[in-house]
């Protein structure tokens, strides 16, 4: 089976777990093995990404050279560690680095030539595996589920950097949804920020911006709505306690809806872990018994 | 003493202090005595004041001069003075050559001896080149006076009409089936708010009936070959599907087609037929199919335009036509398009309905537009009741699209809002802006008068703009107050930015240069602003760069103005200074024909079929060196600037 190196970050071990084990599961089936770096430390996500200021850097471009030790791909799932992740080696890279980087191998006291690639899961989908190919994999179609595919910031932009979508009109993973017989829905908040950190000292700023969201995908007439990050998950999910207005609106990892088209064990799909239960909504689509 | 020797003059100008202030000119003039080997060396205050050129010119008759070198200023200003000067008493004029010791020298240093010593070498290094120049003659060639103008909007009518009225005839080409350009689906034109097609339409007919005027529409430039006067050029005249000697434009066949598709004319907003007239005051005033729509052409079922035809003049069996035209000069007017709406991602991709361009508004504002005139909104027909309208979509915005400011849009916008207050008297207008430029004739006033008449100007830009049930939300910042504005609109017009409208391929086709953008590049951006690099081609309207009515007219005259110029005599006169081929020495590499800029330079075979060689198009050579820098043998030697006199040139720097 074909190996990826893939890196889960902290998050993904703790809070999020069904983020987590519903993409090596399901890559499983679809013939990929996510390999785990063998060690690993934290991605970096709290500093911040400055090009002139490498030395926060370091924790990220150490996992990268980890990953070489498995393939010169390194997946990852959560939006922040992608972007992290991304964006360090882009960084290390740049002409003007030539003296930082220099003194970073020394401190690493290895060499790096940049070949590692972050990719995100849903790349590897794409690109590794394939929608069309996808597709005939699908055991429970997800026909009838409108899903609203939220991405957030922190995939898409910097899009020059990143490349991974068009920041304005992302569509990776609509097709997915739509490879797995969902249906996706068009909304105009798909790389709006959900509030993010801002969370922490300005809940009503954040709470304002994950609300516009969920509104709009509500206007647009979506079932539930699929993320890839687990903070927006938290607040789109956990923050609708906090809103002026009840959506009761399920939010997913994309990689639970992914499980549960491809009929992964339900222990792994984890749905139990939700805010908003999104079972009574699989079950009324005939999804889930 | 070899017998051909040069007998070389050198007057030493003191340009009142600019170069002596700098420069000890009488050492100079001791030095160059001495160590020169030279017949005189003279000085003067101000050699290209009129004692001075008559000093030159006695001294040359008194020491039987055959070259000369005046050290003076830089050659771009008065070499052709000097070049008079001596040509009036028998010399060559490419006998004279002009040490430049004042920009070069006297201007760029304060040190006097250094200054002394530099202005020698220089003066020195022309020496050794004069001893090795040619007697050159100007090379002359025929010219074709005839125009060929590409592209009928306002620009190229105007362009067409001044040329014409001179008494030379002009081609007036159209890749549409009508003259007219964007300026005919404008409705008022700012800041007058006088009627667009009103004051279009009767140069659009002034055009058509004038003598020296030859329309060709729905015509393309297939190729193009020649050169400065006599240039070759096929044409391709689009199969039109209807004989235009029996149409007289009654419109019968259109009423009768089925088969609908959306008017370019009305940017999509309405529908057209698939046999169609561009607009009512069309010129010519004749129907065309548009095959691809059309139901018999491309199905085989229908023919119902030419039962109904009262003049038989529908030809289904009509081809594309290629002409070959023999022109002197071409004149490009291919105006501008508007930014598409797909590339404005923040803004809807052109997917929202509610959200327009400008050139759909001016549809939707114009009296022949969709709505007849009446402001509504394209989604459901209703009345809007508060318009916004975006500036700078596209422009200014280095990140998304194009970096340079479109122009037109402040005054466009505060004309559509003044208009659009005119027609919905309780309407909202409000503007976002970064700047608002008005730097034209009447122009701040307008601005005034838009203000004043109630429209409302926010300073900032539009982050997002998206739709919300019937409405469309506009995002942005009123960066005056620092707040963040939530404006919910019944519609919204983007001010999007002006684009070329010649393709790249195009200009490759004429071989013509464009900028980052696609905009025409003229020869100087100040002094020769509706020339090109290329010999014959002449730029006229938005094609060399964003430009108002006003603006593009005024250039138009001035490119018929240069071929008038052209045209003035039958025969031209180039510069004889241009490259040349050694035959015995070339090896038919053709390195240098790809350096060559100017496309002067082809493969050919000797007359005697032995070799093959490199042959120079005389009058395509600018003289600008690259090929002679580039032979790899050394045949290719520029006319007074041989390999030999530059080696001697560096010598006498060195010496």
């Amino acid at each position: 089976m074909k190996q990826i190196a893939y890196y889960p970050g902290c998050t993904l071990y703790t809070k999020s777990k069904n983020l987590d084990l519903c993409a090596r599961e399901t890559a499983q089936i679809l013939g990929v093995e996510l390999k785990e770096l063998e060690t690993w430390n934290c991605c970096g996500a709290i500093y911040s990404t400055v090009q002139d200021d490498l030395a926060n850097q370091v924790a990220p471009i150490r996992n990268l050279i980890e990953a070489q030790k498995i393939s010169n791909k390194l997946v990852t799932l959560c939006a922040a560690c992608y972007n992290v992740l991304k964006r360090s080696n882009h960084n290390l890279f740049l002409p003007e680095n030539d003296i930082y980087r220099r003194r970073m191998m020394n401190f690493l006291d290895t060499e790096y030539d940049g070949k590692t690639e972050t990719v995100h899961y849903l790349e590897v989908l794409k690109n590794d595996i394939g929608f069309e190919n996808l597709k005939t994999k699908v055991k429970t179609n997800l026909d009838g589920l409108k899903v609203a595919s939220y991405y957030g910031c922190l995939m898409l932009r910097p899009s020059d950097e990143l490349n991974f979508d068009d920041p304005d009109n992302p569509t990776m993973m609509d097709d997915m949804f739509a490879a797995l017989g969902a249906e996706p829905v068009e909304f105009p908040f798909k790389g709006e920020c959900c509030g993010g950190y801002v969370l922490v000292d300005k809940p009503d700023v954040a709470t304002r911006c994950s609300q516009t969201i969920l509104e709009s995908i509500v206007d647009a007439g979506a079932d539930c709505v699929a993320t890839t990050c687990p903070l927006c998950q938290y607040n789109i999910d956990n923050q609708q306690k906090l809103m002026s207005k009840q959506f009761n609106l399920p939010v997913f990892y994309f990689t639970q809806l992914l499980g549960l088209a491809l009929n992964v064990d339900q222990k792994i799909l984890n749905l139990d872990n939700h805010y908003i239960d999104p079972k009574p909504l699989l079950k009324q689509k005939g999804l889930l018994k | 003493m070899k017998s051909d020797k040069k007998r070389i003059g050198v007057f030493v100008c003191h340009c009142g202090i600019n170069i002596a202030g700098t420069v000890n000119i009488p050492e100079v003039v001791k030095r160059l005595k001495e160590q020169a080997d030279v017949i005189e060396v003279i000085d003067h205050q101000y050699c290209c004041s009129d004692p001075g050129q008559n000093l030159i010119k006695e001294t040359i008759k008194e020491k039987k001069l055959d070259s000369v070198v005046v050290a003076c200023c830089s050659p771009t200003l008065h070499e052709p003075t000097f070049r008079k000067t001596v040509s009036s008493v028998g010399i060559n004029p490419y006998n004279c050559e002009i040490a430049n010791i004042r920009e070069q020298c006297s201007w760029v240093t304060d040190d006097k001896e250094k200054a002394t010593d530099k202005a020698t070498k220089i003066i020195k290094t022309i020496i050794k080149k004069v001893e090795h120049d040619e007697p050159l003659t100007p090379i002359t060639i025929p010219v074709t006076r005839k125009a060929l103008v590409i592209g009928a909007g306002v620009a190229g009518i105007q362009t067409a009409l001044d040329i014409a009225t001179a008494g030379y005839p002009v081609i007036l080409l159209d890749k549409n089936p009508s003259i007219g350009g964007h300026m005919s689906q404008l409705s008022e034109t700012f800041p007058t708010l006088d009627c667009s097609q009103c004051i279009l339409t009767p140069k659009m007919v002034e055009a058509k009936q004038h003598p020296n005027i030859t329309l060709m529409t729905y015509s393309e430039i297939e190729s193009i070959s020649g050169y400065l006067g006599n240039f070759k050029v096929k044409v391709r005249q689009k199969a039109k599907y209807v004989d235009w000697d029996k149409c007289t434009g009654c419109d019968v066949c259109v009423d009768k087609c089925p088969k609908k598709t959306p008017d370019e004319f009305n940017h999509g907003l309405t529908q057209r037929k698939a046999i169609y007239k561009m607009f009512p005051q069309a010129v010519p005033n004749r129907v065309v199919i548009d095959a691809p729509n059309c139901l018999y052409l491309e199905k085989g079922a229908c023919r119902l335009c030419e039962k109904h035809c009262p003049f038989g003049a529908i030809k289904f069996d009509d081809q594309d036509q290629i002409t070959e035209l023999e022109v002197g000069a071409l004149v490009m007017a291919t105006g501008y398009e508007l930014l598409d709406k797909q590339m404005l991602g923040s803004y809807g991709f052109g997917k929202l309905k509610n959200v327009v361009d400008g050139l759909q508004f001016e549809r939707i504002l114009s009296a022949s537009g969709p709505f007849m005139g009446e402001v509504k909104r394209p989604s459901d027909g209703k009345i809007p009741e508060k318009v916004v309208f975006v500036q700078c979509a596209g422009s200014r915005d280095p990140e998304n699209a194009m970096a340079y400011c479109s122009k037109i849009c402040c005054m466009y916008t505060a004309k559509q809002a003044i208009l659009y207050k005119h027609r919905v008297h309780h309407g909202e207008p409000i503007i976002f802006y970064i700047d608002v430029r008005t730097g034209g004739k009447g122009f701040e006033e307008f601005y005034k008068r838009a203000t004043d008449e109630g429209v409302l100007y926010i300073r900032g830009k539009v982050s997002k703009i998206f739709e919300k049930g019937d409405k469309v939300i506009v995002w942005g910042a009123d960066t005056l107050t620092g707040k963040k504005i939530e404006v919910e609109a019944d519609l919204v017009v983007l001010s999007t930015a002006m684009k070329p409208a010649a393709t790249k391929e195009f200009a490759q086709l004429l071989k013509l240069t464009q900028d980052e953008y696609g905009w025409f590049t003229e020869a100087h951006p100040k002094l020769r602003p509706v020339e090109t690099l290329a010999g014959g081609f002449f730029l006229a309207g938005a094609c060399q760069g964003p430009k108002d009515i006003p603006e593009a007219v005024a250039q138009s005259s001035g490119a018929a103005s240069k071929v008038i110029g052209l045209f003035t005599s039958d025969t031209l006169e180039h510069l004889p200074v241009i490259a040349g081929v050694n035959e015995d020495m070339c090896s038919g590499c053709g390195i240098c024909i790809d350096v060559c800029p100017y496309k002067a330079r082809e493969l050919v075979t000797t007359e005697d079929g032995k070799k093959r060689t490199v042959k120079v198009i005389e009058v395509l050579c600018e003289g600008c060196g690259a090929c002679s820098a580039a032979c790899p043998v050394g045949a290719a030697q520029q006319k007074n600037f041989k390999d030999q006199q530059i080696q001697d040139m560096v010598k006498g720097g060195l010496e």
